[in-house]
């Protein structure tokens, strides 16, 4: 590696070294608690797959370059350099974590793994080996909005096909547009992902609801926090706070997608609108009667998506909705807190089949739960989850369905 | 609607996100360059997603046609 990239990749070290990342960087004790905890290491229980491990490639070239024994004396301690064959280790730890966080939930002292992981790719940005894919995606997401003028008529046309699925769905009233587009001053920005199955039986369900939604020209998903590029995450996130801004809403709400739901929580800033997720949003319409819904049979689970419940807190409102249309509902885990990833979150799932191999032998411990849960239904509120389940599903024989929550609560619906 | 020569076909409907993108994106590379791959799509955003994508990656939509609630995109492989 030359010294100038190596510099660079220095200072972009230093630019991640907060206060917070300080503590995960000096505090691991090496209990190993975390360990087990991690559904890569539980169902392949090789030493790279552990938590503490991962966090190490990170740590040793942290104390190389930040630490005063490292400057000094390289080679006392376990100080490393960054070297080719350092990116490749970092290439390994970081793409083989999917930011659960499940390990953060039984280290004694909080530590981080997947912030430590947003190191190892910023690293393998700036060092231009970061995932080609992950890369694309953001910048397509990036030219998107820097020229929505020209993409605007393409996707009206695209709307308004499906408006006869919606209102085939649920039939609203006259004068009522079925996916209201531009409306300025709408109390609710709807953000929703490509394909038709994240905006219909969203649709359905506000338009039972009689919302005043409006729904977004861009898609919610945040490539830029995939590849772990800050700047790409914030530009990517501005194009929805923009459009919320110039709309005027007083609630911006991200659709079934994980990563979007707590980007967008967590960078939106201080805003005059608040940021939810869709199934906060439904849980809502059924708290306030504003839906009324019948019970489906079969027997269902719930998977919590990571960054919906253990990064973002929503467990009990997807086991509202459940509660009140299944006939059936059993738990996965004992705690939600616990609940297994699925494998396929941090941009794995996005890489397509290049990763499907090793998500699918680091689901093994998902594939034991959802089986052990005997229930015939998978649901889920994320369509990274959807799709690694769906994979998993396959791949074990599992025999399931595979059901997206809000898809269960529009097939729920009653008339009032 | 004038018939359309291509080198290979993409059926990329009903997919989830972002499959539609990384299919394409690998699905070009399979071609010679000046050569066209259509791309069949039945989401609404690929109309926005596909012709940013195109500028991105250097690509060209040669052609755009829609029927019976699809999407083809014809794209000329540049580089
Ligand atoms: S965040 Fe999840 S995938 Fe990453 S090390 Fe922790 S438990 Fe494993
Ligand atoms: S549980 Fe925490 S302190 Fe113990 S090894 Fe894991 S990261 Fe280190």
């Amino acid at each position: 590696m030359e010294a100038s990239l190596r510099d660079e990749l220095v200072r972009l070290f230093d630019t991640k070294l907060s206060r917070q990342m300080l503590l995960n960087l000096e505090t691991c004790s090496r209990c190993g608690l975390c360990t087990p905890a991690c559904h890569a290491y539980a169902s392949m229980p090789l030493p790279k797959y552990a938590p503490a491990f991962r966090a190490e490639v990170v740590r040793r070239i942290y104390k190389r370059y930040f630490t005063a024994l490292g400057r000094f004396a390289p080679v006392l301690g376990e100080a490393k350099p960054l070297t080719d064959a350092a990116l490749e280790e970092l290439r390994e730890a970081a793409y083989s974590c999917t930011g659960c966080r499940r390990c953060m939930v039984y280290c004694p002292f909080g530590i981080d793994t997947q912030q430590i992981m947003s190191i190892a790719k910023l690293l393998l940005i700036g060092a231009e080996a970061a995932p080609e894919i992950l890369s694309l995606l953001a910048d397509v997401s990036i030219s998107k909005g820097e020229s929505i003028e020209t993409f605007k008529e393409g996707f009206l046309q695209g709307i308004k096909r499906l408006e006869t699925q919606v209102v085939a769905r649920w039939k609203v009233e006259a004068g009522t547009t079925p996916i209201p587009t531009e409306v300025e001053g709408a109390d609710m920005l709807y953000v929703a992902l490509a394909g038709a199955h994240s905006i219909i039986p969203a649709a359905v369900v506000f338009n039972a609801a009689r919302e005043n939604w409006t729904l977004s020209f861009f898609e919610a998903v945040n490539f830029g926090a995939f590849v772990g590029d800050p700047g790409k995450t914030q530009l990517i996130l501005d194009r929805i706070v923009r459009e919320a801004l110039r709309l005027g809403v007083k609630e911006v709400c991200i659709c079934e997608c994980g990563t979007a739901v707590r980007v967008a929580k967590q960078l939106s800033g201080t805003q005059p609108f608040r940021v939810v997720s869709l199934t906060e949003v439904h849980a809502r319409y059924l708290r306030e009667g504003r839906i009324r819904v019948k019970k489906l049979p079969g027997s269902h689970t719930y998977h919590d998506p990571c960054q919906i419940a253990r990064n973002g807190g929503v467990y009990d409102e997807p086991r509202a909705i459940l509660g009140r249309i299944v006939e059936d509902f059993r738990e996965m885990s004992p705690d939600p807190k616990y609940n297994w990833c699925c494998g396929g979150g941090g941009g794995l799932v996005a890489m397509g089949e290049d990763t499907l191999d090793f998500r699918m032998r680091s689901s093994r411990v998902k594939a034991d739960q959802i089986r052990e849960s005997r229930a015939d239904v998978v649901v889920t509120a994320c369509e990274n989850c959807h799709t690694q389940l769906e994979n998993i599903n396959a791949h074990y024989g599992l025999g399931k369905e595979v059901k997206f929550l809000s898809s269960l609560l529009a097939d729920a619906l009653v008339a009032p | 609607m004038s018939a359309m020569e291509y080198a290979k076909e993409l059926d990329l409907r009903n997919l989830p996100c972002p499959m539609p993108v990384v299919k394409i994106s690998k699905g070009i590379k399979e071609v010679a360059v000046g050569q066209i791959v259509k791309a069949v799509t039945t989401d609404p955003g690929a109309l926005t997603d596909f012709p940013a994508w195109a500028k991105t990656s250097g690509n060209q939509i040669v052609e755009t046609q829609e029927a019976s609630g699809e999407v083809r995109f014809f794209i000329k492989r540049l580089k």
